[in-house]
């Protein structure tokens, strides 16, 4: 929440925008998730691509 | 000898035997094994045991009741001991619901959202607006209310301790969870809102507006997600009348440029309109040869040029026409998905849940819906934001679109890249082959559809005629917490399945008890899903009838949360683990999904198994669990039990194994599934990557499915993508400020750059 500010810089006070898939769904910032599906998000793994079957 | 009691309150009153007899007789009467002479017998012996334990101290009412629970055992009267205990527990339940309610309320009103967690319970309402506190304070009194008047006590004593987690619980009494809005029907000759009427749409803008419309309207009347499952063919005739129009425009046009003519636009649509009789053909953007000689013969005619001039006029209106058809087809796409991420729903707290398939109509206009809608969503929102709603999801299916050389594998391919950048479209597989069994080839109605987070309609025991997408949902849910189940059954099978049975009994008693309620409703009281004929069969009721039997077309499912987790306390091992806790793991689901297969022959109705999508619920079952089992490793030792049927997401995994062992999971749950996996931002910006992935879960036979990938954007200078702690565009760390020149710079480089506005 903020405007240009007095030397002309742009942006204090301005977050990234995380978009993440909740469920089947997206959630446009993640302050709206619960604790618990936050704390989901937080242990998400990346899978490989590499098939180790 | 006992003299007196302490009543709740404090007061001290007489004691009264006769009280004590009355409430055992309701007790005995209820449960049929006794009359008042065993009421008496039995209230002796309370009375006896009341002086034996306080002699001349005063009992207070719970000892008193502790008393009667004990006697009525002792006395044999086992059914009559669980009628009271029932009966004391709600009368307990009542007296709390009302503070309860109160401090709910007190939460709602004083607490911010963004540290309540209650009120973010569902991450779609904004909790902190007005109407949003508005709706939450409703939801929380319905949720007392239904709890109170509506639930049968062993319902509701299950769903308060967390057996089980009846959804979307403050809508009970009101309305049915979602439905596959069939927009060619509901277009044909116009429709009502409720708040006006809407004639036939003319364009494909209008098409588009009154698709989000539709959308808007209908979520007024249910409580769950809102879905097009035919957005393509629906769109298309949209697209249709739009080219026509372009083409009688542009005909017109050129003709008055070409012979310095005015006004000759209702000679020219006359004459096409004759073209068209005598071709047999539509002005449309397909080939149309005999079409266009017979607009050439009639330009002949009418005025003085020759046929070579009449073939370059019509060569050059045609591809003017296609192109500011496609133009306004892209404007018509755009405006749609602006539309549903902005427009409100439900007095301004949330935007309408929304969905729509397509992906399959191979005609010309079917096409370049596709293709527009998808760079619509690529192009995302004002400032480039990533769309959040509709919910696109892109039907796969061999011979269509999924291998080269089927018509529509451009748009497949478009498909991945689009969502190789912004999350959707998600996938749905029809040949998987629960969903190929339906399938008959020039009948969308028989593709299979996705709405809401997950949700699928198919099979239709009540009407096996029916068994189609279209105009169907579901009607509730309930779900079951089974880790609860596998750690009472202590590591013993046996005493699992039947716990699970009884679980399942209880929860199909619970859905059949809710859908009585929806039953008894009538078409005013959803004026657009029923009054509008959305819902398969409304068209045919009068105001007089109730919903039951069109109702039956619908879904009652159960679903269930955290295999993993059950699998791992009743064997120590979860399914992603060994193939022999897979085995494990299907024979449970497979238990449920047979239970639901009986029990809709049994009632001739849709019993159908969901993996539920638990975004609330993931957190809620496992701190009552942890509350009452302590912490268990594997088990209860997170914050959240694991979706459905999922590997657990913290379990180190490929692409390959996930999916090859979610996917039968799929086949079992036919009420619904989803499968994602975790690519990082490398991968996804390979879009061979992508497609090599939707191809796996297409060839394992998942039903659907969708890629997740981090989505990251700095308002600041638009970038969309991977962001660590700096910005890979603008160099500057999250809060940080970077000078308005360094702007300026950027934006030679990225002209598409969209301008910050300081205000986010």
């Amino acid at each position: 929440m903020t405007v240009k500010s007095e030397n002309e810089k742009l942006g204090q006070g301005v977050g990234f925008e995380r978009i993440r898939r909740i469920t089947g769904y997206l959630v446009g910032t993640m302050d709206k998730w619960n604790d618990a599906k936050r704390a989901e998000e937080r242990d998400r793994v990346k899978h490989g691509l590499k098939n180790n079957a | 000898m006992i003299q007196s009691i302490i009543k709740r309150d404090g007061r001290v009153v007489l004691y009264d035997q006769n009280k004590i007899a009355s409430a055992i007789l309701r007790a005995l009467e209820a449960a049929r094994e006794g009359d008042a002479s065993d009421a008496a017998r039995v209230a002796n012996d309370v009375q006896r045991e009341l002086e034996g334990r306080f002699r001349d101290r005063a009992p207070n009412i719970e000892d008193i009741q502790d008393a009667v629970e004990r006697q009525l055992m002792n006395h044999g009267f086992i059914a009559s001991a669980k009628a009271y205990i029932l009966y004391r527990a709600n009368r307990t339940r009542a007296r709390e619901a009302n503070t309860t309610l109160m401090k709910n309320i007190d939460e709602i009103t004083k607490i911010d959202a963004r540290i309540s967690d209650m009120k973010r319970d569902n991450a779609n309402i904004d909790g902190n607006t007005a109407m949003g506190s508005m709706l939450q304070i409703g939801s929380a009194g319905a949720k007392a209310y239904n709890e109170m008047y509506l639930l049968r006590p062993e319902h509701a004593k299950a769903y308060r301790e967390g057996d089980i987690h009846i959804h979307d619980f403050d809508f009970y009494s009101l309305t049915t969870t979602c439905c596959q809005i069939d927009i060619q029907k509901l277009f044909k000759g116009g429709f009502s809102t409720g708040h006006g009427y809407l004639r036939e749409p003319n364009s494909i803008q209008s098409y588009a507006a009154l698709a989000a419309i539709a959308i808007q309207s209908n979520q007024n009347d249910q409580h769950g997600g809102q879905s097009i499952p035919n957005f393509d063919y629906g769109m298309a005739e949209g697209v249709a009348k739009t080219y026509r129009k372009a083409y009688i425009r542009q005909l017109t046009e050129a003709l008055e440029d070409l012979l310095n003519l005015e006004d000759e636009e209702a000679v020219i649509k006359d004459l096409v309109t004759t073209a068209e009789r005598s071709s047999a053909e539509t002005a449309r953007l397909e080939n149309t040869p005999a079409f266009e000689q017979a607009v050439a013969n009639g330009l002949v005619n009418r005025y003085q040029i020759t046929k070579q001039q009449a073939a370059v006029l019509i060569t050059r209106v045609r591809k003017r026409a296609v192109k500011k058809t496609d133009r306004d087809t892209y404007q018509a796409m755009e405006g749609f998905v602006h539309n549903l991420n902005t427009m409100h729903s439900r007095a301004g707290a949330q935007t309408p849940f929304s969905s729509i398939n397509y992906g399959t109509d191979t005609s010309p206009e079917g096409r370049m819906v596709i293709r527009n809608i998808l760079l619509a969503l690529d192009a995302g929102l004002g400032h480039g934001e990533t769309c959040i709603f509709p919910i696109h999801i892109f039907k796969v299916k061999e011979g269509v679109n999924y291998n080269e050389g089927d018509p529509n594998y451009d748009l497949f391919r478009l498909s991945c890249k689009v969502s190789a950048k912004r999350l959707f479209p998600n996938y749905t597989f029809l040949d998987a082959p629960f969903n190929l069994q339906y399938y008959v080839p020039g009948r969308p109605e028989t593709e299979v559809a996705t709405m809401g987070c997950r949700t699928r309609v198919m099979g239709n025991v009540f009407d096996p005629n029916r068994q189609i997408a279209y105009s169907r949902g579901n009607l509730s849910f309930t779900s079951i917490n089974l880790p609860r189940i596998a750690i009472e059954a202590g590591g013993d099978e046996k005493l699992f399945y039947a716990r699970l049975q009884e679980m399942l009994e209880l929860v199909a008693q619970q859905l059949l008890d809710r859908f009585e309620i929806q039953a008894d409703k009538h078409i005013y009281n959803y004026p657009f899903l029923m009054g509008q004929g959305v819902w398969l069969d409304s068209d045919k009721l009068t105001m007089k009838d109730d919903l039951r039997e069109v109702l039956k077309h619908g879904t009652l499912s159960i679903g269930f949360i955290g295999l993993a987790e059950a699998l791992t306390a009743l064997y120590g091992n979860h399914h992603g683990e060994s193939e022999e806790m897979q085995k494990k793991g299907l024979e449970i689901i497979g238990y449920m999904r047979d239970y639901c297969d009986k029990k809709s022959q049994e009632m001739k109705m849709n019993f159908t198994l969901l993996a539920t999508p638990a975004e609330g619920l993931s957190g809620r079952f496992i701190r009552m669990d942890q509350k009452r089992f302590g912490r268990i490793q594997g088990v209860t030792d997170r914050e959240y039990y694991t979706n459905s049927f999922h590997i657990p997401v913290w379990y180190d995994i490929s692409v390959y194994d996930k999916i090859r062992l979610e996917a039968p999971y799929h086949a079992l749950c036919n009420a619904g599934h989803i499968s994602y996996v975790e690519l990082d931002g490398d991968t996804v910006r390979n879009v061979e990557a992508f497609e090599s992935v939707v191809r796996c879960m297409h060839d394992f036979g998942i039903g659907y499915g969708s890629i997740n990938h981090p989505v990251d954007r700095d308002p600041v200078c638009g970038y969309v993508g991977v962001i660590g702690d700096v910005c890979p565009r603008c160099g500057r760390r999250e809060g940080e400020s970077i000078p308005a020149e360094r702007i300026e710079e950027l934006k030679k480089l990225y002209p598409e750059m969209p301008a910050f506005r300081g205000i986010q």
